[in-house]
């Protein structure tokens, strides 16, 4: 039956059909709407747990947790709670507990404008906590998609082992659009790891062996186990090479845009090729190269100060051209007055 | 003979463990584990959970599924795992810095869900993993390289923070004093929902040297100099006393949301006032103060802003104050709070 519901409904709707039993989170918005209904759903179904934490570090480490416990968990936050949740992100890796953290992105750096949407915690995904990570993160742009790659996170999870990211703004998680779940059919990865009290394990953030002995004193052994996490977690992400392309008229010019800025652009679908990446970290390396090869002009359009810009960069070894939607102004005429200034002359 | 199956619940083939020759984390590690072999909790049923620092590798040496958390979060952790997993018996072996400092907020409001887990918490006073530094139990006055000339601030009192909330349960024990020490983890394991054991233990190398002592032995014996045991049924412990302090659910809560019903007297059957006979109750001469409100007369002597004066800003005593109040920045429900002791005439 086709209804009416929002990207935060759709983003719990598609957590609960993965079949997560637990949810910790601390109220913030644009995220909020999660919480409460997992609040709401734990009244309900006694196989859901949930937990209204004292605080983002709590809510994190509990999902962790939760999951280590034999839980399909995950959570949900803003900018500002993400920050806070970032030791729990590297300690999630570190004990290999299949989760979802969901961030709804608004204006920062710290409260920044509460709540202007954004997309500027790209960085955040893989640079907040100590040490080296490879988190997987999807980004999806309708309310439909969300369901989608709430699933596909959730199984990305499980196959990696590790804290898969939703990304998500402040405008998708309160945009309303009809959708049809129940006919969607996605497949969902089973929980393969063994839940806490079947054996003698240790869980540690430790550097540690295979088998979960403390090693600091080991750089062999911490390299064998960092390679293997590595190996795991770029294998399970080329499993999810996601993104979407149109090609259009300008055979110089292609636009980069992600989540709600690949809406707002959309309407240049005409004269631009739009390149979209949902599976935003790890970058897409490949496809970025094969997609960005014939093109002079490349033009990254993100809600913020050209992180994704510069991963793009980086990823195809070219020089690109920003156009930063910052403060929460995402208006098309704006967006395009910015590309006609970046083209002029060249 | 000892009993020593309890070594079946240890790691026995990493040991030598990492402790300093003299440390009471031993003692807590070898008491905690036979008791939990006496109970016959086991790695198929118990779990246990533990933060950073010297104390927090109590964990790793346990034959048991272990998780070694970030800094201050094994609180959280245990609550998320007793939460998906009721089947299970959480143990949470931590420290004072751990579970008091950095954890803090965790312990405040663990607490104040009452999980069923139990903690034990290895109070030696000090940071001993990082070289010494002053802790949030370090007692006043005392030197270490973080307070060169004695630690200014009043200790922490965990014990303190933990009985404000009910049920509770808070033992106090030393390492020293082996058989109360042996009841207290007995009688916390057992314990319904929340239970903390602060015992205090011995830091030698890191904390007992600067202080003046030799040996750890001679530390317990200061221990045995600080504290004395007390028996029975407490509400609360002084910081000099070792015992349990503990108490049930309180007999009556009231629901949260439920507001007391009030049984209210009928109209007529309340005494009548003229406005010239409210007028005398103006508060003077020792006589009650009472006002009018919608047609009827409270006493509110009781009213902390009358005390002493006749008047409250612009509230007089002894009047009909139903016009006074309307205009009042407070709402009436203030004058609800006070008992009616008449009516006005009409």
């Amino acid at each position: 039956m086709k209804q009416l519901l929002s990207g935060n409904e759709a983003i719990f709707q598609g957590a609960i059909r993965a079949g997560a039993g637990y949810f910790a989170g601390y109220p913030i918005t644009p995220s909020s709407e999660i919480l409460q209904q997992a609040a709401a759903r734990a009244e309900e179904d006694p196989g859901f747990r949930f937990l209204q934490a004292e605080d983002e570090i709590a809510a994190a480490i509990a999902t962790i947790s939760a999951s280590l416990a034999g839980a399909k968990s995950f959570t949900a936050t803003s900018g500002p709670g993400f920050s806070l949740m970032q030791e729990a992100l590297g300690w999630g890796h570190a004990v290999e507990a299949p989760c979802i953290f969901v961030n709804s992105m608004r204006v920062g750096p710290s409260t920044g404008m509460p709540t202007q949407p954004a997309q500027s915690d790209l960085l955040q995904i893989k640079g907040g906590s100590a040490g080296d990570y490879y988190p997987i993160a999807f980004y999806p742009n309708s309310v439909e998609e969300s369901f989608r790659l709430t699933v596909t996170a959730f199984n990305a999870a499980e196959e990696s082992l590790s804290p898969v990211l939703l990304l998500f703004d402040a405008l998708l998680s309160h945009l309303y659009e009809m959708a049809d779940l129940d006919a969607i059919e996605v497949a969902v990865v089973p929980r393969t790891k063994e839940p806490l009290g079947r054996g003698q394990r240790l869980f540690t953030g430790t550097a540690h062996d295979r088998m979960g002995n403390v090693k600091t004193n080991d750089p062999e052994a911490y390299r064998d186990w960092l390679n293997d996490l590595k190996e795991r977690h770029l294998q399970v992400a080329d499993k999810y090479p996601l993104f979407e392309y149109f090609p259009g008229k300008d055979p110089d010019t292609l636009l980069i845009a992600f989540g709600i800025t690949s809406r707002i652009v959309a309407p240049l679908k005409e004269r631009f090729s739009i390149f979209r990446p949902i599976r935003i970290y790890p970058v897409l390396e490949k496809e970025l190269k094969k997609v960005t090869q014939p093109y002079r002009h490349i033009i990254v359009i993100e809600g913020n100060d050209g992180q994704y810009a510069s991963w793009a960069e980086c990823a195809i070894s070219r020089k690109v051209m920003r156009v930063p939607c910052l403060g929460g102004g995402f208006k098309l005429r704006w967006i395009q007055s910015q590309i006609e200034e970046r083209l002029k002359g060249r | 003979m000892i009993n020593r199956s309890y070594k079946e619940l240890l790691k026995m083939g990493r040991f030598p463990h990492t402790w300093c020759p003299g440390c009471g984390i031993g003692a807590v590690l070898k008491n905690v584990a036979m008791d939990l072999r006496e109970l016959g909790w086991n790695d198929r049923n118990t779990t246990v959970v533990s933060g950073i620092g010297c104390s927090g590798r109590m964990a790793g040496y346990m034959n048991l599924d272990a998780v070694h958390t970030p800094h201050g979060r094994a609180l959280t952790a245990a609550e998320a795992i007793k939460t998906v997993r009721p089947d299970l018996n959480v143990v949470v072996l931590s420290g004072d810095g751990d579970l008091g400092a950095i954890g803090g907020n965790h312990l405040l409001h663990t607490s104040r869900r009452n999980p069923d887990i139990t903690v034990f918490c290895n109070d030696n006073e000090i940071y001993g993993l990082t070289g010494g530094q002053a802790g949030p139990t370090t007692p006043k006055g005392t030197k270490t390289i973080t307070s060169p000339r004695g630690e200014i601030f009043q200790p922490l009192r965990l014990g303190r923070i933990l009985t404000t909330q009910a049920p509770y349960f808070y033992a106090r024990t030393t390492v020293y004093h082996l058989n109360h020490f042996k009841a207290c983890i007995r009688e916390a394991l057992l314990w319904k929902g929340f239970s903390f054991v602060d015992i205090i233990s011995d830091c030698i190398e890191l904390n007992g040297r600067r202080l003046g002592f030799k040996t750890a032995h001679q530390m317990f014996k200061w221990f045995d100099e600080r504290f004395h045991i007390v028996e029975g049924m407490r509400d609360h412990l002084k910081d000099d006393e070792l015992g349990i302090a503990k108490r049930e659910v309180e007999a009556e809560e009231v629901p949260m949301g439920k507001v007391e019903v009030k049984v209210e007297v009928k109209h007529e059957d309340l005494k009548t006032f003229t406005p010239e006979e409210l007028k005398h109750f103006d508060g003077s001469e020792g006589r009650p103060i009472y006002i009018g409100y919608k047609g009827k007369v409270y006493d509110i002597s009781a009213s902390p802003l009358f005390q002493g004066e006749k008047k409250m800003r612009c509230h007089i005593a002894g009047k009909d104050l139903t016009k006074d109040i309307e205009i009042a920045p407070h709402g009436e429900d203030l004058v609800y709070h006070f008992p009616i002791v008449g009516r006005l005439k009409e």
